[in-house]
């Protein structure tokens, strides 16, 4: 396991802001962090980071206590903060160059270009920072993230503030870097990026865990159904496809439940295999949207 | 160019007033010293001496002379404090005998620019009036505190090199 | 590039090849081309050496000088924070005090910009030259452990509060109580609460020492009293600095 948190409490300044929080998370897996403003998505990074000692309970990143070992932990870490953390006055080169020097490596002019390239940044010679838009940011951040080549890369909101194609581009990295063995904590309140992009989630409320785990199972044990609605060119065809159940149809609209176990994407592809002609698709809530707000209803800060 | 109104020096003059009163018997001279520079300026020091002498038969007893400043420029005509301009504002005798003198120093440093003039006078302690020097004028060049040529192209310049980096920072942003 | 240096860089360029950090040094700049030119307009003066304007620049100058550098470490430490920098910054390899030294460094190198561009102000107002040189000197030498001194109080402020503007505020505060001597006559300083606070105000050390080198024509080797003092200071300030930035968790 990368990171490993067990009933972790933790105060600031004599407050307590976590009391219960779990976490695990192994190479490959991105690991989605959500919950509600003040819940204590940061805290909980922070003492991943090593960053604030635990009150009570264990955190273990790389089998490593964070605080007593933080050299080495931090040598295998990437982080991407929630404002970025960049200097307006330089350059892109500049602020890698910067970073890779302080993790101890120097960087040719080859492979700052690659590096760029990996994140798709390609800004105009001499650029500052300060004139980067929201998304050119995002990128150069995780370019600095991934210039130590970590095996754990933790994220905070990587794509708010995006458009949906600065968004997809992100995603596309991190589940490249997924593939390639890196595990990814990521901190959200966008639940289309959980769903698209994370096997297991963790939900906090008022600095506790109240789910933790594979999304398919905790949807199956909420029986939070993921609703969609369908337009189609035509009939569908008459043979049953599984992981789908027709609820209704109304007004040339196909309302459907799909089973939790089974990523929406994945059914789309076999509903089409298997000769349903989608015009246009809607969701109708249900899912992961449900869980979260039945999670977090009466607990909003 | 050193801002500074310049002026053309006037040499010390010296105006003799007709008659010198007397206090009772005593009378009293001014004059500058000849080392006074011919046109001084502002920090610069002079000089003033002036003899008491006892012209009278009989002695004058507690004898107090004193240096009095005026401004006399047009339209800022002003008696001076000579607190700054001089340490050195009186001088006394206890007893001046018959054809005694007495000489004083009258040190100034020239504080600020004008036209002045200075007078010395003597009373006794019971003498039934004031006698008092002839009058002496002179003119105080002004002086800048500091040099204009130096200081306006730093005061001017430095602010403007600040700026013109700002605005190439902002052009390359 | 040892990591020390290569914050300090980093730090000096924030100063130098920022807008926010040019900003500062025109404001700096303006200030002192006002005195200068007030002085320019000024035809009279109880002193006329004009040692007494070298004295006054020299007490500006220092005084301007601690406010950059309070700005200069509260930004570095609580105003990195508020921007997201500070955490990958504390996630390198690089030790705390490590860190720390870089950007001590940095405020050191907003004095010695301070100081550059003090030096021709000082040059211009000292035309008669009356102690010019010891005078710069002086401000070298004991506005240096002064100025630095307010800069690590600004890295311990802003590591040890939430937010900048609180640093900031509470740094300004302790300036002008420390400047006060500049403003309060000679009378109010020789009270005996004056004479105490003037003992252990850093301060009131540079300006006496000004004072005794610029106007009095004293060497400055006679004012190591003074420069005691001032070191006393920067010594206290280096720990307050080191302590809280050792505790800043994020």
């Amino acid at each position: 396991m990368l990171i490993e948190i067990d009933k972790l409490a933790l105060s600031i300044r004599g407050v307590a802001i976590l009391h219960d929080v779990r976490l695990s998370l192994g190479e490959g897996e991105i690991y989605g962090l959500i919950g509600p403003n003040g819940a204590g998505k940061s805290t909980t990074i922070a003492a991943a980071l090593g960053l604030l000692a635990p009150a009570a309970g264990t955190v273990r990143v790389f089998g490593r206590d964070p605080r007593r070992e933080a050299r080495a932990v931090h040598a295998g870490l990437g982080i991407l903060p929630e404002q970025g953390g960049f200097y307006d006055w330089m350059t892109c080169e500049r602020y890698l160059t910067f970073f890779a020097r302080l993790h101890g490596r120097s960087l040719s002019q080859s492979e700052l270009r690659d590096r760029l390239a990996r994140v798709g940044l390609a800004p105009r010679p001499g650029q500052p920072i300060g004139s980067y838009s929201r998304g050119m940011r995002q990128r150069l951040g995780l370019a600095r993230a991934l210039l130590n080549d970590p095996l754990l890369l933790i994220l905070d909101e990587p794509t708010s503030g995006l458009d949906p194609r600065g968004r997809r581009d992100i995603h596309d990295v991190l589940l490249a870097l997924a593939e390639r063995g890196v595990g990814i904590l990521f901190s959200t309140h966008l639940l289309d990026d959980v769903d698209r992009l994370c096997r297991r989630i963790g939900i906090i409320v008022e600095g506790r865990t109240v789910a933790e785990g594979d999304v398919a199972e905790l949807l199956r044990s909420k029986s939070c159904v993921q609703r969609y609605r369908l337009r189609l060119a035509g009939e569908p065809p008459r043979a049953e496809v599984s992981h789908v159940k027709i609820v209704a149809l109304d007004g040339g609209w196909w309302t459907l439940d799909l089973d939790p176990a089974r990523p929406p994407q994945a059914v789309w592809h076999d509903l089409i295999a298997a000769g349903w002609q989608i015009v246009e698709l809607r969701r109708e809530g249900g899912g992961l949207e449900d869980l979260y707000l039945a999670l977090t209803e009466r607990r909003v800060a | 160019m050193i801002l500074h109104v310049s002026r053309v020096a006037l040499a010390l003059t010296l105006i003799l007033v007709a008659a010198v009163a007397r206090a009772g018997d005593v009378s009293v001279d001014l004059a500058p010293d000849p080392k006074n520079p011919p046109a001084p300026q502002m920090g610069d020091n002079i000089l003033f001496r002036s003899v008491i002498r006892n012209g009278g038969p009989t002695t004058v007893d507690g004898v107090i002379g004193w240096l009095s400043l005026v401004q006399i420029d047009p339209g800022a005509e002003q008696p001076v404090d000579l607190e700054d301009w001089s340490a050195h504002k009186a001088v006394t005798a206890t007893a001046l005998k018959p054809g005694e003198t007495l000489v004083a120093e009258w040190p100034l440093r020239l504080i600020q620019s004008g036209n002045y003039r200075v007078v010395v006078s003597v009373v006794s302690r019971d003498g039934g009036g004031i006698a008092t020097s002839p009058f002496a004028d002179f003119e105080v060049r002004e002086k800048p505190v500091v040099e204009s040529t130096r200081v306006l192209p730093v005061a001017v310049g430095l602010p403007l090199l600040i700026v013109a980096a700002l605005l190439w920072r902002r052009k390359a942003a | 590039m040892n990591p020390i240096l290569l914050i300090a860089s980093k730090e000096s360029g924030e100063l130098l090849l920022s807008t926010r950090g040019l900003a500062c040094l025109l404001a700096m700049a303006v200030v002192l081309s006002g005195f200068g030119l007030l002085l320019v307009g000024d035809t009279e003066l109880s002193l006329l050496d004009n040692a007494q304007v070298v004295y006054d620049m020299a007490g500006i100058v220092t005084a301007l000088g601690a406010l950059l550098a309070l700005v200069v470490g509260v930004d570095t430490v609580a105003g990195e924070r508020e921007r997201g920098s500070l955490v990958p910054l504390l996630l390198t390899p690089v030790s705390r005090d490590s860190i720390l030294l870089g950007k001590l460094g940095g405020v050191a190198i907003a004095w010695v910009a301070m100081y550059g561009l003090a030096a021709p102000y000082l040059w211009a107002v000292g035309s008669t030259g009356q102690n010019l040189v010891d005078g710069l000197a002086a401000v070298a030498l004991l506005g240096t452990p002064v100025v630095l001194g307010f800069g690590f109080l600004g890295i311990g402020l802003g590591a040890c509060l939430a937010m900048a503007r609180t640093g900031l505020l509470i740094g300004l505060i302790a300036l002008v109580l420390a400047a006060s001597p500049l403003l309060l006559g000679p009378s109010l300083r020789q009270s005996a609460i004056g004479r105490a606070f003037d003992a252990v105000n850093p301060f009131s050390a540079a300006v006496n020492a000004y004072d005794a080198v610029i106007i009095d024509s004293v060497p400055i080797a006679t004012q190591m009293l003074n420069l005691g003092t001032t070191a006393v200071w920067l010594a206290l300030a280096l720990w307050f600095a080191r302590t809280s930035f050792h505790r800043v968790a994020r």
